[in-house]
C-alpha cells in the first residue's frame, strides 16, 4: 500500500469506499476501492469476487480498466484506472443544453462497452449515470461491476433484486428472474433518454408501483398481445391500461427522428423484443457519428 | 432404517484401496446434529427468501432449476449413505488422519463412525431404502422437513415441483412426457412459440442500413457475423427468437470461452506433489460431487471447483516455496474452499461459510478457510472465467439436437472423467466434444456430424485419442470409494444412464 498515496474520497461503491490515490513512483493517479475482510464475516464478498474477476477479462476502451489487486491483512485494495468524473457529475456541471454530437459519441461508447460485455458472457446489472465515468477526452467507460455476473447459455434465473429502480426494466420490475443481456438494454435506453434531455432523469419514480406507472403511461401498458407472458411474471400486477403515448417527441424534444427511433427499440417493454446492443450500435441515429469516434478501438 | 443401524459400528476393511475411512454418522443422528449446528444460521432463512418462480417467463430456468431439485430428491435418498459432512480420510500412511469434529457434534460423530466400506457393505440395504423411497416420496419429504437445514432444501424442491407442474400445464410445447419428468430437465427442442416481433423489427433495421452507405465493417469487433457452412443446420438462427439462448451472442462467447482454454493449463503436477496421490484427488472429487449435490448447486460451480483445485495444485507446486505447499491434510480444506469461490462466483444464493465448515465435519476452523479461500484466488488471479467443458457440452448437444438422455449420459461420462487424473489436463471443450461422441456411440446414434464439426470445431480425428482415454476411464473397475457420480446417475431423474452398457474401443473408432 505504500506504493500509493492517497488524495481524496471519491465516493462509496456497492462495496467499499474508493479513494483517489497516486502512484508514488509513476505519479499516476488511479482510484482505490477498498474491500473489508472481516474474519467473522464470509470471507471476499461475493459482488467483490465477481467484479474483480469480470473486470480481468473485460479489457476494452469503454469499460474501466482494474490495474491491480492488492491483498494486505483483512483488506483487498482494488486499484482502477482513474477517470475526472461520471456522467451524472458531469450532467451537473452543465451549463445549458447539452451537445447533441456528445449525446451520439456517449451514447456510441455506451453501447460499444456494453456490447463487449455481453459478447464475452457478462452483464453489468447496474447501469446508471453514476457508473458511467468520463474522462477528458470525451470517453465513457462502464464501471462498477458489482452487480455485474457471467451468464452462462441458456440463462438461467438469477436474482431479481437488480438495477437501480429508475434504469430497472418492466420485466424484472415484475420480478421476472429469467431475463438475459435485454435487462442492460432497458438501462442504456433510459441513460439515452437521460443524455438528450441534459440529465433531466427519464423515469424518476418513487417505488416499484410508480415506477411501472411512469413507463406505461408513456409505453403503454403492456398485455398478453404486446408481450406474451407478461401476466405470468412473479409480481405481476395488472395497471391501468394507458395508451402509448407516442409522445416521445415531447419527451426527447431536441432527439431527431432516427434518434427517437432507436430509443422506442431499447424502450421496449417486451424483453425478447428490446433491441441488442450491436444491433444498436447499427442503427442509422449512428452513420453520421464522428469517425474518431467510430474508430476508436480498444 | 437398515443404513442407520448398520452404520453405527465400525467395521475395519482390508481393500487394496488402502482402508478409506469417512467419519459417516448415522442419518437421524446426523440429522438431529445437523439441526442443532444450523438452528443458528442464516442460510435456511436466506434460502427461504428465494422463492419459486410460478411465471412462463421463468419456465425453462424452472426446467434447468428442477434438475438440481430432483437429483436433490435423489440425492436425499442417496444421503443416508452419502452425508457428505465427513471428513474424507485415509489411514495414516495415504491420507490425513481424521480429524477432531465441531464440539456439538464431536460426540454423535465420534460413535457412528464408520468406513466406506460399510457404507458399500451397506448398498444391497440403502438400495431398498431408496426403492422404498422412490414409491413413496412424500413420505421422504414429511420426514426430512423436520429436519434443520435440509428443511428448507425440501422446500424449494417442493416448491419447484409445484412450479413446474404449473408451468408444464401452462407450456403448450415441448410436453410429451409426464410433466414433473419432464421438467426435471432443461427444455432442449427450441422454443416453438416464436415471437415474430424482433425478427419484423430487425428486418426494417436492416432495411434501414442498406439505404444508407454505412461502413459496418467499422464495427467488426462486435458485429462479426457467422456463416454456416452448407450441410449444417444454424442453431442460433433457429433458436433466434428465443432470448434464453442469447443467439446474437452464442457464437461469439463459445469462440471466447474456446480461445480462453489455453490461459488455463493443468499440467502433471502430482509428480511435483509430496504425500499427494491421484487416489487422493479421486477421493476429493468424489466429495466434492456429493457437496454439489447436497447443497443442490449448478454442475457449473462443481466444475469450476474442481477447475480451482487443479489449478491450484498445478500453480502453487511451481510457485510457491516448498514449506507453503498444499499437504494432504489440507487437501479437503483446497476442495471446500475451491467449492466456496465457485459458489460465490456463481450460485444465485451461495450457501454459508458455515456450511463449507460444516461439510469437513469441523476439521477446519473459520480463519483457515478463509485464508485458503485469499490463497487460492492469488494463485489462480483472480481468474474464475475458466472455461467449463460442462458449458461446452450442453452447447454442442443441443445444437446437434441430442435427446435429454443422450445429453445426460454424456454428462455421466464427462463426470466420471472428473476423478480420472489423466484426464484432467485435457482441453475443456475437446473433453465435451469427445464426452458427447462417444455417449453418440453409446446409444448407437451415429458418428460425428458436420454439424458438430462445425460447432465444436473439431474433426473426429482431432478427438479420437481422447475417445479412447475417455473409454478406458468408463471401464476401468468401479471403486467402491468413488462411486458418487455412478451413483447420482443411475437415478431415474438421469435416466439411470450410468446404466447404459459400454461399447469397445472398435465401434468408437469404426
Amino acid at each position: 500500500m505504500q506504493k500509493y498515496e492517497k488524495l481524496e474520497k471519491i465516493g462509496e461503491g456497492t462495496y467499499g469506499t474508493v479513494f483517489k490515490a497516486k502512484n508514488k513512483e509513476t505519479h499516476e493517479i488511479v482510484a482505490l476501492k477498498r474491500v473489508r475482510l472481516d474474519d467473522d464475516d464470509e470471507g471476499v464478498p461475493s459482488s467483490a469476487l465477481r467484479e474483480i474477476c469480470l473486470l480481468k477479462e473485460l479489457k476494452h476502451k469503454n469499460i474501466v480498466r482494474l490495474y491491480d489487486v492488492l491483498h494486505s491483512e483483512k483488506k483487498l485494495t482494488l486499484v482502477f484506472e482513474h477517470c475526472d468524473q461520471d456522467l451524472k457529475k458531469y450532467f451537473d456541471s452543465l451549463n445549458g443544453e447539452i451537445d447533441l454530437d456528445v449525446v451520439k459519441s456517449f451514447m456510441y461508447q455506451l453501447l460499444r462497452g456494453l456490447a463487449f460485455c455481453h459478447s464475452h458472457n457478462v452483464l453489468h446489472r447496474d447501469l446508471k449515470p453514476q457508473n458511467l465515468l468520463i474522462n477528458k477526452n470525451g470517453e465513457l467507460k462502464l464501471a462498477d461491476f458489482g452487480l455485474a455476473r457471467a451468464f452462462g447459455i441458456p440463462v438461467k434465473c438469477y436474482s431479481a433484486e437488480v438495477v437501480t429502480l429508475w434504469y430497472r426494466p418492466p420485466d424484472v420490475l415484475f420480478g421476472a428472474k429469467l431475463y438475459t443481456t435485454s435487462i442492460d438494454m432497458w438501462s442504456a435506453g433510459c441513460i439515452f433518454a437521460e443524455l438528450a434531455n441534459s440529465g433531466r432523469p427519464l423515469f424518476p419514480g418513487s417505488d416499484v408501483d410508480d415506477q411501472l406507472k411512469r413507463i406505461f403511461k408513456l409505453l403503454g401498458t403492456p398485455n398478453e398481445d404486446t408481450w406474451p407472458g407478461v401476466t405470468q411474471l412473479p409480481d405481476y400486477k395488472p395497471l391501468a391500461a394507458y395508451q402509448p403515448s407516442l409522445g416521445l417527441a415531447q419527451v426527447v424534444p431536441r432527439l431527431p427522428a432516427r434518434g427517437r427511433d432507436l430509443l422506442t427499440r431499447l424502450l421496449t417493454c417486451n424483453p425478447a423484443l428490446r433491441m441488442p446492443a450491436d444491433d444498436a450500435m447499427a442503427h442509422a441515429y449512428f452513420h453520421d457519428l464522428n469517425p474518431s469516434v467510430k474508430n476508436d478501438r480498444c | 432404517m437398515a443404513p442407520t443401524r448398520m452404520a453405527s459400528k465400525t467395521i475395519s476393511v482390508n481393500e487394496n484401496l488402502n482402508g478409506i475411512s469417512h467419519g459417516i454418522t448415522t442419518r437421524s443422528k446426523q440429522l438431529a446434529s445437523l439441526k442443532n449446528y444450523k438452528d443458528n444460521l442464516k442460510a435456511p432463512n436466506k434460502r427461504k427468501a428465494d422463492s419459486p418462480l410460478k411465471d412462463m417467463t421463468a419456465k425453462r430456468a424452472a426446467f434447468g432449476d428442477i434438475t438440481n431439485a430432483f437429483n436433490k430428491s435423489s440425492a436425499n435418498h442417496d444421503k443416508d449413505k452419502v452425508m457428505p459432512a465427513k471428513k474424507v480420510t485415509v489411514e495414516s500412511k495415504m491420507l490425513p488422519t481424521v480429524k477432531s469434529i465441531k464440539p456439538q457434534t464431536a460426540a454423535v460423530n465420534g460413535k457412528a463412525s464408520k468406513t466406506k466400506q460399510l457404507q458399500k457393505a451397506a448398498s444391497n440395504a440403502i438400495e431398498s431404502v431408496q426403492k422404498h423411497f422412490a414409491k413413496d416420496p412424500p413420505k421422504v419429504v414429511a420426514t426430512r422437513s423436520q429436519n434443520g437445514i435440509l428443511k428448507n432444501f425440501e422446500k424449494k424442491s417442493l416448491g419447484k415441483e409445484n412450479q413446474s407442474q404449473n408451468s408444464a400445464k401452462s407450456a403448450k410445447s415441448d410436453v410429451s412426457e409426464p410433466s414433473l419428468y419432464l421438467t426435471a430437465l432443461e427444455n432442449i427442442s427450441p422454443n416453438e412459440t416464436t415471437k415474430d416481433g424482433y425478427k419484423v423489427i430487425s428486418e426494417k433495421l436492416n432495411n434501414v442500413n442498406l439505404d444508407d452507405t454505412v461502413n459496418k465493417s467499422l464495427d467488426e469487433e462486435t458485429c462479426e457475423q457467422h456463416v454456416v457452412p452448407e450441410g449444417v443446420s444454424d442453431f442460433d438462427k433457429e433458436n433466434w427468437n428465443d432470448p434464453t439462448q442469447v443467439s446474437n451472442y452464442a457464437m461469439d462467447i463459445f469462440n471466447y470461452l474456446k480461445s480462453r482454454e489455453s490461459l488455463y493449463i493443468i499440467d502433471d503436477y502430482i509428480t511435483r506433489m509430496k504425500g499427494i496421490t491421484t487416489w487422493m484427488r479421486a477421493l476429493l472429487i468424489d466429495w466434492m460431487v456429493e457437496v454439489q449435490e447436497s447443497f443442490e448447486l449448478n454442475h457449473e460451480t462443481l466444475y469450476l471447483a474442481v477447475k480451482l483445485v487443479d489449478l491450484y495444485l498445478t500453480r502453487s507446486s511451481k510457485m510457491l516455496p516448498e514449506k507453503e505447499q498444499l499437504t494432504k491434510d489440507d487437501l479437503q480444506l483446497l476442495g471446500a474452499s475451491s467449492m466456496f469461490i465457485a459458489s460465490k462466483f456463481d450460485e444465485r444464493i451461495p450457501p454459508l461459510v458455515d456450511d463449507f465448515l460444516y461439510i469437513c465435519d469441523g476439521a477446519y476452523p473459520l480463519q483457515k478457510l478463509l485464508a485458503m479461500e485469499i490463497k487460492i484466488l492469488q494463485v489462480v488471479d483472480f481468474n474464475l472465467g475458466i472455461p467449463l467443458s460442462y458449458r461446452f457440452l450442453r452447447r454442442y448437444a443441443r445444437c446437434a439436437r441430442v435427446s435429454m438422455p443422450t445429453l445426460t449420459l454424456a454428462r455421466f461420462v464427462l463426470e466420471q472423467c472428473l476423478t480420472e487424473y489423466a484426464l484432467a489436463s485435457r482441453s475443456d471443450s475437446k473433453m465435451a466434444a469427445a464426452a458427447l461422441y462417444v455417449a453418440l456411440r453409446m446409444k448407437a446414434l451415429g458418428g460425428w456430424t458436420s454439424t458438430l464439426e462445425y460447432y465444436t470445431g473439431y474433426m473426429l480425428k482431432d478427438i479420437l485419442p481422447l475417445v479412447l482415454e475417455i473409454n478406458a476411464t468408463l471401464h476401468k473397475k468401479p471403486k467402491s470409494a468413488i462411486s458418487t457420480v455412478r451413483n447420482k446417475y443411475s437415478h431415474a431423474v438421469f435416466f439411470e444412464v450410468a446404466k447404459v452398457p459400454l461399447v469397445d474401443d472398435a465401434v468408437l473408432s469404426s
